[in-house]
């Protein structure tokens, strides 16, 4: 019995040797192997959430995302929706955008932003829509967060 | 040389070090270079001489026998190095140390491993990695560092504090500075501080989904980056990052000669100490050799020895596997050993399979950094910048 230990003690450090060449030839593959089983995303509190529409006004894009109201387990009765403007050289001096994010045909809110000042007025049209929660020049375009109340 | 039961412990002789560090000088030079030869001589110097200060380090391991002392040097350079290449990257993508709100909104801040007890819970919950990091790809990205962590927790388990951690090398340095402590006496209770951290971290991550060690309490922030001080908030974050940076990494471990962030408060060192159960390696104790001296008890800078491991023959479960208490046994009674085997039994064999896998760890993980750190000294002193 001490000598099936004492091999598989040996076989189990070398496979430490193993697992260290692994680790680092086999990062790229293993990374990505990683992300794919796992499914996560990084946190919507940060990368906004997905986006579900994108509206082309021809030199710049408009993203929308969904609105977030994730917590650990299940929702918050407060959150967010996030819009980019994008790709900051086509983008106007005024930006106005009304937004339907109910998806019920009607905008709900509308959002001013001047893209040289930053400046943002929100004009709420739905109760759900309470106020700006940030704007954010990005590399590449402009960010803008609404808060949210959940209907 | 061969081990004497009697003395503290010895290396290998010249012809067995010198075949050991042929092996090690082959597989380093395959990969830090990766297969290809920078054309550029600065990339040049700089990758010939980590290769050359890996081998030299690893040598003196083998030839001496002694652990400790010689991977201090290399732990120290390595996080010495990152210092010097992270903020000169830093500078030459973003023009400071700072972190704008836009880098965190594009997701774009590089992740380390200190932030993976944090994102468990969330990810486990939510399938969402609480940090505004990139997934896979750019500058060290979340995936990779989950793959590098699970790959050396099995491999060596808190050996990663001591043989892997960029950071640990900083307060293993400053410990390194008096030859004998100011503060000797410390309350062993201490040790179960990092555990408190680390439940604390963890339930509000939970709780506010956000990683709450990074944002209040992390001291290498003060050698990385943070925020830049716009509002109160951000300066309260930044009087705490660089007081626990100046606190535990630097004054303490010089009074103490003690790991003092690394053993008393770090919450990934907590966690990892749990993953000791789950590799082939750990240092054990010959209580027939051991004179109850109690040099080890002293000399073990995260307090992972007391009297009742000198009675089981092991260490506590926070021993990070530096090799000091082996090093400074008067009678050779500690040593590394695998799980399974006897004890002592074929010491050097143990610490030899134990080294392998441990210096080998340290070697690859460190190489571009070193390389990097060793280019930006070269172009500062070329051409006065290090961007």
């Amino acid at each position: 019995m001490a000598k099936i230990r004492s091999i598989i003690g040996y076989m189990w450090a070398i496979a430490a040797i193993i697992m260290v060449f692994a680790t680092f030839l086999g990062s790229n593959f293993f990374s990505r192997a990683l992300v794919a089983a796992s499914g996560v995303k990084i946190s919507p509190r940060y990368s906004g959430g997905e986006v579900v529409r994108s509206v082309d006004h021809g030199a710049y894009r408009t993203l929308v995302h969904r609105p977030v109201f994730d917590a650990l387990i299940g929702e918050k009765s407060e959150g967010f929706i996030q819009l980019n403007w994008e790709p900051l050289a086509g983008l106007p001096g005024v930006i106005e955008e009304s937004v339907d994010y109910s998806g019920d045909g009607k905008a709900d809110f509308s959002v001013r932003l001047d893209t040289k000042t930053g400046e943002t007025s929100l004009t709420p049209i739905d109760p759900l829509v309470l106020s700006i929660e940030m704007v954010v020049k990005l590399d590449n375009g402009w960010m803008v967060r609404v808060r949210l109340k959940k209907g | 040389m061969k081990t004497d039961p009697h003395k503290a412990p010895q290396g290998e002789s010249i012809g067995t070090t010198i075949v050991l560090t042929m092996v090690m000088a082959v597989t380093t030079v395959v990969m830090f270079s990766q297969g290809k030869m920078p054309q550029d001589p600065k990339e040049l110097i700089a990758l010939a001489l980590t290769i050359l200060f890996a081998n030299t380090i690893f040598f003196l391991l083998i030839y001496t026998g002694r652990t400790d002392r010689y991977r201090a040097i290399y732990f120290s350079t390595f996080a010495v190095a990152l210092v010097i290449s992270f903020i000169s990257h830093m500078f030459e993508v973003r023009g400071s140390m700072s972190l704008s709100e836009a880098k965190v909104f594009q997701c774009e801040v590089p992740f380390c491993h200190l932030v993976i007890p944090m994102t468990l819970v969330p990810v486990a919950l939510t399938k969402t990695i609480i940090f505004p990091g990139s997934l896979i790809g750019g500058y060290a990205s979340i995936a990779s560092m989950f793959v590098i962590w699970i790959g050396a927790t099995l491999a060596f388990g808190r050996g990663f504090c001591s043989w892997g951690c960029f950071y640990g090398g900083l307060d293993d340095g400053f410990s390194r500075v008096l030859k004998r402590p100011v503060i000797k006496n410390i309350n062993p209770k201490w040790i179960y501080l990092p555990f408190a951290v680390l439940l604390f971290v963890v339930l509000t991550a939970a709780a506010y989904l956000s990683p709450v060690y990074c944002s209040w309490l992390c001291p290498f922030k003060a050698v990385t980056e943070f925020k830049a001080v716009t509002s109160t908030t951000v300066l309260i974050q930044t009087i705490i990052f660089v007081s626990l940076f100046i606190g535990l990494v630097i004054v303490l471990p010089i009074l103490t000669k003690k790991r003092t962030q690394c053993a008393f408060f770090c919450p990934f060192g907590a966690m990892q100490s749990v993953t000791n159960k789950i590799n082939a390696f750990d240092v054990r104790i010959d209580k027939e050799k051991c004179l109850k001296c109690k040099r080890c008890i002293q000399v073990c800078p995260t307090l992972s020895m007391n009297e009742e491991s000198l009675e089981q023959g092991r260490t506590r479960i926070t021993c990070m596997k530096c090799g000091k208490c082996i090093d400074n046994c008067p009678k050779g009674a500690i040593g590394y050993h695998i799980k399974g085997t006897d004890i002592p039994g074929k010491r050097n064999v143990y610490r030899l399979l134990f080294l392998f896998s441990a210096f080998l760890f340290l070697a690859i993980f460190s190489s571009h950094i070193i390389e990097d750190g060793i280019m930006r000294i070269l172009k500062l002193i070329t051409t006065g910048s290090m961007i």
